[in-house]
């Protein structure tokens, strides 16, 4: 009796966000599966409904297979990277040194900026003709002459991952000096004694408690990775010749620069299964990992 | 040459003084207890010993070497945490062989070494676990056992039973005692249990804000505490300490009209006149029965609590309380008048000015 009444009550307290929820990502979302099989611009007509042609159509495309690469190798690179720097930063900050609270603290600041003022400070330091990368690789010899890291099609990508990085590292040197100050200090003190190296250390003292936190890092950072949109477009916009076009940027394209409505919904329909598959995943893996070291 | 040789070791944490100036030798074999209330500086005396801490001044000798500025792994101790510290994804085969393997001892040798220690410990059909899946008092075992396959010089202990239940704990105190004897190793054993203390050691050290306050046999600690914080740490119920002057050849106790007689022993320790404060242990005081004793302690009866094996009586004497561990069946009620009574060697005397027993010639 006072299950039911519980769980009644239970669901009208959340009534009201449900509503929200349905009026706010529900709809939109069944209104886009509804969008994708049709040939609908973005003003105009409601178009004609045309099968599964906007899917076949695009999954065939070279645009998509190429996108997708471009996406994937950003994803990879960015994510492999920030996650060797923030555990390395992290095992630094956890060294007892003067100052490690006010450098802790500095760390975050990347992060803590907005994307786009990170993506125009690294838009600055990239300058064609007066970025401090240029400058400071001249002056070290390293270049001959100043060179437009966002305008070559062989360096853009790689410059936006490395912007990617400097901005989302402290998140995972975050996670990761966390996890590390719940490595028992008993532990620590065992392996000292019992002759562990650093190396045997960090692998059988401390990491058994990173594994679990830094599988939560990689899942949330590999998924945002994989969405990337805002850096991108502030800093080339996708270009040039496409070199940094992500899956998406290729949906906003399709759908507002083109004003295909129904092709970009079929895309982005197809991103967020890639996204979910990822995260499906990755939660089996998490699953996994976490309590390996309880 | 002494197993180990602590020499005038101080310790600083900033302006703390933590440690402050402790010796000790201990002969091969020795079972050192290091005895005393939380925070006094037990555990930080055995990391010094164990190289995990490095000490303000002084100097550890360790096989009549000194290991100053010697490595943990290089000083031949091996140590057992409170909280067991295993390696949380290493098997308890791994975990046992584990500072022989970070030694490159042979496979085969080592796997050796690991069985028999399991063996010593009855944890070998837990060899292929991982410590998750073990209950206290078994990791506590493999905790041991790690230490055991390295046939160190010294064995250091902080706490190691105080995570596990009483009646676990009771199991593997007589397990440790057990292990002792037969392997007649040196170990450093920390704890704050008094029992622990008693029945594990050779010696007790009882430590107080950084300080040895004794250093004796179970024996003498129990006996011939040093001092008044000595005589009230060591023992439960802890001994009655009643306020008294010495008048004539007699300890008038403070508050009442109750004399007793100086035992011989003291009477050249304590002048006349003098405030003392007489210690006795609530399990030497018994009913007066009748006829006339030597040390009559008139008393009314408080409370009465029944352990099992024993009964715990509180009692007035004048203005002082008094407790007594009787035997079960004693007839006391409270409310009641009555009289304990005592051996005139179970009686101590301290100085209240400076906390130290007056000696006996004993
Ligand atoms: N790293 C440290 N920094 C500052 N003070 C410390 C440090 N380690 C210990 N102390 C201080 O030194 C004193 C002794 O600590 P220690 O851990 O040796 O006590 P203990 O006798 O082992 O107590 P317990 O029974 O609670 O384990 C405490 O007052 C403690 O606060
Ligand atoms: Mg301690």
């Amino acid at each position: 009796m006072s299950g039911t009444w519980m769980t009644t009550r239970a669901w009208l307290l959340m009534l009201p966000l449900l509503m929200v929820m349905v009026a706010v990502i529900g709809w939109p979302l069944v209104d886009t599966v509804g969008l994708s099989f049709t040939d609908a611009k973005l003003v105009g007509t409601a178009g004609n409904f045309v099968g599964i042609d906007n899917y076949t159509k695009m999954l065939s495309s070279s645009n998509f297979s190429r996108t997708l690469v471009t996406t994937t190798w950003f994803a990879v690179a960015s994510v492999a990277i920030e996650m060797v720097i923030g555990v390395l930063a992290a095992l630094l900050l956890n060294q007892e040194f003067r100052g490690r609270t006010f450098l802790r603290a500095l760390m975050i600041l990347p992060w803590a900026l907005p994307t786009v003022v990170n993506a125009t400070l690294w838009r600055l330091i990239y300058n064609p003709e007066y970025g401090a990368l240029n400058g400071a690789l001249t002056q070290l010899h390293l270049i001959d002459a100043y060179r437009s890291w966002l305008g070559e099609p062989g360096t853009a990508l790689a410059a936006l991952i490395i912007a990617d990085c400097w901005k989302n590292f402290p998140l995972v040197a975050l996670i990761a000096l966390a996890a590390l100050q719940a490595v028992p200090r008993d532990i620590t003190a065992a392996s000292l004694v019992d002759g562990a190296g650093p190396f045997a250390r960090f692998r059988f003292v401390i990491l058994p408690y990173l594994a679990g936190p830094l599988m939560v890092a990689l899942v949330l950072r590999t998924i945002e990775a994989f969405k990337v949109f805002d850096i991108i477009w502030v800093m080339t916009r996708g270009g040039p010749a496409n070199s940094t076009r992500t899956l998406s940027i290729l949906v906003y394209q399709e759908a507002f620069s083109f004003q295909r409505a129904g092709s970009g919904a079929s895309l982005a329909l197809i991103v967020t299964l890639l996204v979910t598959v990822l995260a499906l995943a990755y939660a089996a893996l998490v699953k996994k990992t976490a309590g390996s070291a309880t | 040459m002494s197993a180990l040789e602590i020499r005038d070791i101080s310790k600083n944490y900033g302006a703390i003084e933590t440690l402050k100036g402790i010796d000790i030798a201990l002969e091969s074999g020795e079972f050192l207890v290091l005895l005393g209330s939380s925070g006094c500086g037990k555990s930080t005396l055995l990391n010094i010993i164990a190289g995990l801490a490095e000490a303000t001044s002084g100097e550890v000798l360790i096989g009549g070497r000194s290991v100053l500025g010697v490595h943990p792994k290089n000083r031949d101790i091996a140590m057992v945490f409170q909280s067991y510290a295993l390696y949380p994804n290493l098997t308890v085969h791994r975990n046992i062989g584990f500072g022989l393997e970070m030694r490159k001892v042979p496979v085969a040798e080592r796997d050796k070494a690991v069985r028999d220690a399991a063996k010593l410990l009855q944890i070998e059909p837990l060899l292929d676990r991982k410590p998750g899946q073990l209950s206290g008092g078994q990791r506590q075992r493999v905790a041991i056992g790690r230490a055991l396959v390295r046939k160190p010089q010294v064995f250091l202990f902080d706490e190691p039973l105080s995570n596990l239940d009483a009646k676990l704990r009771l199991e593997m105190r007589t397990e440790l005692k057990r292990l002792h004897q037969m392997l007649q190793t040196t170990v450093v054993y920390v704890t704050h249990d008094q029992i622990e203390a008693m029945t594990l050691a050779t010696r007790i050290a009882v430590m107080r804000d950084g300080r040895i306050e004794q250093l004796g046999t179970p024996e003498e600690i129990y006996n011939y505490p040093a001092t008044l914080y000595v005589a009230g740490f060591v023992g439960a119920p802890s001994m009655n300490m009643l306020q008294a002057v010495v008048e004539d050849g007699r300890l008038a106790i403070a508050g009442s009209d109750v004399s007793l007689p100086l035992p011989a022993g003291f009477r050249n320790a304590a002048p006349n006149g003098a405030p003392v404060i007489v210690g006795i242990r609530p399990e030497a005081l018994r009913l007066a029965t009748g006829t006339a004793t030597e040390f009559p302690l008139p008393v009314e009866i408080d409370v009465v609590e029944l352990t099992g094996p024993e009964l715990v009586t509180t009692a007035r004497i004048g203005n002082q309380r008094l407790t007594a561990c009787l035997p079960p069946r004693a007839r006391v009620a409270k409310g009641e008048p009555c009289a304990f009574t005592f051996d005139e060697d179970a009686l101590r005397l301290f100085d209240p000015a400076t906390g130290k027993a007056f000696e006996t010639a004993r």
